[in-house]
């Protein structure tokens, strides 16, 4: 295979270098360095998955629909911007699914249960649902125009659930987290090294984020430049039949 | 076609034309893909159409808050409830079959009996869920789910519990 035909480039390659450090010192610090919760214990710890993994799913689905309005845009239609509005997805799928069980992990230890029906849980699983349903959309076939067309439309109403989400342990009463329990304020406190763990697994997914969407998206390009010498493959063996017919 | 077939011998002998299905192509199994998509995307609308009936059902205000039963619609003792309050100060008693406590929240007080161990990070002075029915002014419970809150506190194996933090009421 030549050189133009991977999809690692010296950018990735660094990035990738940095990703794995980054990893390396959030398992250090996230299991061995910051300390455990007073009223959760060693559970605490699944934090530094669940939330950076559930931030990431938002930020991966917003820039799907991003990616999306940029295809829609007048004389744009470039299917760079499908292709990176489809990888996002991928990846935003794969980071909900950490956040949903490292979550429903936590909610075990902590709650006594790995699920309930609650808004935030629900409105979640409503979300991932949806987002796998878009990638299903993506795989219905037809040419890449018509699958860059339905699903830049159905990323762009996909992405308004996510306020519904975000919002949803302000908006009912809720099982999972939320600020007004027991009359307490709306300020997250915490630990200033929990808070500083948080925060580097917060940095350290979103360089995961870039680096996989950058790969992704370059396979996705791969894959649909096959189906098209796919295409020219079927065209050129018809017409040499055609020509083998004529004689 | 078969390997001896030559361009001129098209049409001319019984098996130059074979027009018998092919093995299909690795490329056109990829195109086959679509009904995958379409089985997923058929799973998707039934999980979707589950999520909602949940949402409708189940989500939208999960629990009443103790003083609510009887106050807020929706809340009304007989029915099947789902109640939080927070757990009283020196109200946890265990007997071999069932943990007896109070839960309050806004002035008011809960009895509850459940039917076996809590799970979880039960303890005094949490905020805890409890599903079940009220009878004779006794909440009795079949499941319980702790609320955490969303401050986080270093543990501190030195921390001093003095007589102020353990005084008869929860100290939030």
């Amino acid at each position: 295979m030549s050189n133009d035909r991977v999809t690692s480039t010296p950018f990735t390659k660094g990035l990738g270098f940095f990703v794995l450090l980054g990893i390396a010192l959030l398992i250090i610090l996230g299991i061995f360095v910051s300390p455990a919760d007073v009223n959760q214990g060693e559970s605490v710890r699944i934090m530094y998955a669940h939330v950076p993994g559930a931030w990431l799913a938002y930020l991966a689905f917003v820039m799907t629909a991003v990616s999306s309005a940029a295809y829609l845009w007048k004389r744009t239609r470039s299917l760079t911007w499908d292709r990176i509005a489809g990888a996002s997805a991928e990846v935003g799928v794969l980071f909900m699914g950490i956040s949903l069980v490292t979550g429903s992990l936590w909610g075990r230890l902590t709650w006594g249960t790995y699920w309930t029906w609650d808004a935030r849980l629900t409105t979640t699983a409503f979300l991932f649902v949806t987002y796998i349903g878009y990638l299903a959309v993506r795989g219905l076939g037809g040419t890449h125009q018509q699958r860059a067309r339905r699903s830049a439309v159905l990323a762009l109403l996909a992405v308004l659930e996510i306020p519904l989400v975000h919002f949803s342990v302000e908006l009912w009463n809720t099982l999972h987290q939320e600020a007004s329990v027991a009359g307490r304020g709306t300020d997250v406190e915490m630990n200033g090294l929990m808070l500083f763990t948080l925060f580097l697994g917060v940095v350290v997914f979103t360089l995961m984020y870039v680096w996989l969407v950058l790969h992704r998206q370059r396979s996705l390009m791969l894959e649909d430049m096959l189906d098209d010498s796919g295409l020219d493959h079927a065209l050129s063996e018809r017409r040499a039949e055609a020509t083998q017919a004529g004689r | 076609m078969s390997e001896s077939d030559s361009p001129d011998d098209i049409g001319t002998s019984p098996d130059s034309l074979d027009l018998s299905p092919r093995e299909p192509s690795a490329r056109q199994r990829r195109q086959r893909r679509p009904w995958l998509a379409m089985i997923v995307l058929l799973l998707v609308v039934a999980a979707g159409g589950v999520v909602l009936t949940k949402f409708l059902t189940s989500a939208i205000d999960y629990y009443c808050n103790v003083d609510e039963i009887g106050a807020k619609e929706g809340c009304e003792a007989g029915r099947r409830l789902r109640i939080q309050g927070i757990v009283d100060v020196g109200s946890v008693t265990d007997n071999a079959t069932a943990t007896e406590f109070s839960m309050s929240f806004g002035g008011v007080s809960l009895p509850v009996v459940y039917e076996g161990e809590p799970g979880g990070i039960f303890k005094e002075c949490i905020p805890v869920v409890v599903h079940g029915i009220l009878r004779d002014g006794v909440f009795n419970g079949d499941r319980i789910e702790v609320k955490h809150s969303n401050e986080y506190e270093a543990e501190n194996p030195d921390r001093i519990v003095g007589e102020t933090d353990k005084g008869s009421e929860c100290s939030q």
